[in-house]
């Protein structure tokens, strides 16, 4: 079985799932350092579920949440109780932390390739068609004085999606930040 | 005794009306809910729980 390791932690991965990449290690790293002991947490999109693998190391509860029926069994596999849903479509607790490594680059009709691949990444024309939907539903699932990190690109607009997360009230500053030769990753937090 | 996987179930509704769901156990272990069912009365509408994973597609959206 194809598995990859960062920090302390090896994941083992499924076929037809996002593969971690710079993106979820930068998450990861912003997770790390923000998340406040004994929090529940929830992950949408979550992938292989390598977020949610650190923060249980940390936190009383993750729940993980994935469209991909691939993906919810490979975060299983990884240790984390995993529900197949769109985005939070079947959830309806609160949480201390919510986490999202979005889809977010922008994607025209013809650069669709089929298949979960499209799930994975394609964020619609802006590459912010995920994201809105999230900024907008997150709030009700946030305990008081809950937080949200966020992880986008400069390929993403990365004060069109500030704005949209102030605009649903949340006050937003940027906790990570990691450079590449076509992009700039960050991870941004809402309180 | 509530186990952590009744917590988990604890977490779901409905993700078409988020009305609460019925819980129906058809194979556990002391760990978890391994298969069954979750029933929306509002929607008429059951979601399976697979492998320990609960289905919270609508019916359409499914495969």
């Amino acid at each position: 079985m194809i598995s990859i390791t960062y920090r302390d932690r090896t994941v083992q991965l499924l076929p037809n799932i996002y593969e971690p990449a710079e993106d979820s290690f930068l998450l990861v790293d912003a997770l790390l350092e923000n998340i406040r002991p004994g929090s529940h947490v929830l992950e949408v999109g979550c992938g292989s579920g390598i977020v949610s693998v650190f923060a249980l190391e940390r936190c009383v509860s993750v729940v993980a949440t994935d469209i991909n029926p691939h993906a919810v069994r490979c975060a299983r596999l990884n240790g984390i109780d995993a529900v197949r849903t769109d985005l939070f479509a079947g959830i309806k607790g609160t949480f201390d932390m919510v986490v999202f490594n979005p889809p977010y680059l922008p994607t025209s009709e013809d650069e669709r390739v089929g298949g979960w691949d499209d799930l994975m990444l394609d964020g619609g024309m802006s590459g912010r068609d995920i994201i809105s939907r999230f900024v907008e539903e997150v709030g009700t699932h946030l305990k008081t004085n809950g937080q949200v990190l966020l992880l986008i690109s400069s390929l993403t607009g990365i004060n069109e999606v500030t704005s949209l997360m102030q605009d649903a009230g949340m006050s937003v500053e940027q906790v990570a930040e990691s450079r590449h030769f076509f992009e700039k990753l960050v991870v941004l937090k809402g309180l | 005794m509530k186990t952590v996987k009744h917590e988990l179930m604890e977490i779901l509704c409905c993700p078409m009306c988020k009305s609460d769901l019925v819980l129906t156990v058809d194979e556990e272990n002391d760990k978890e809910i391994i298969s069954g069912s979750l029933f929306c009365d509002k929607c008429n509408e059951h979601y399976p729980i697979e492998d320990g994973i609960p289905n919270m597609l609508p019916p359409d959206l499914r495969e």
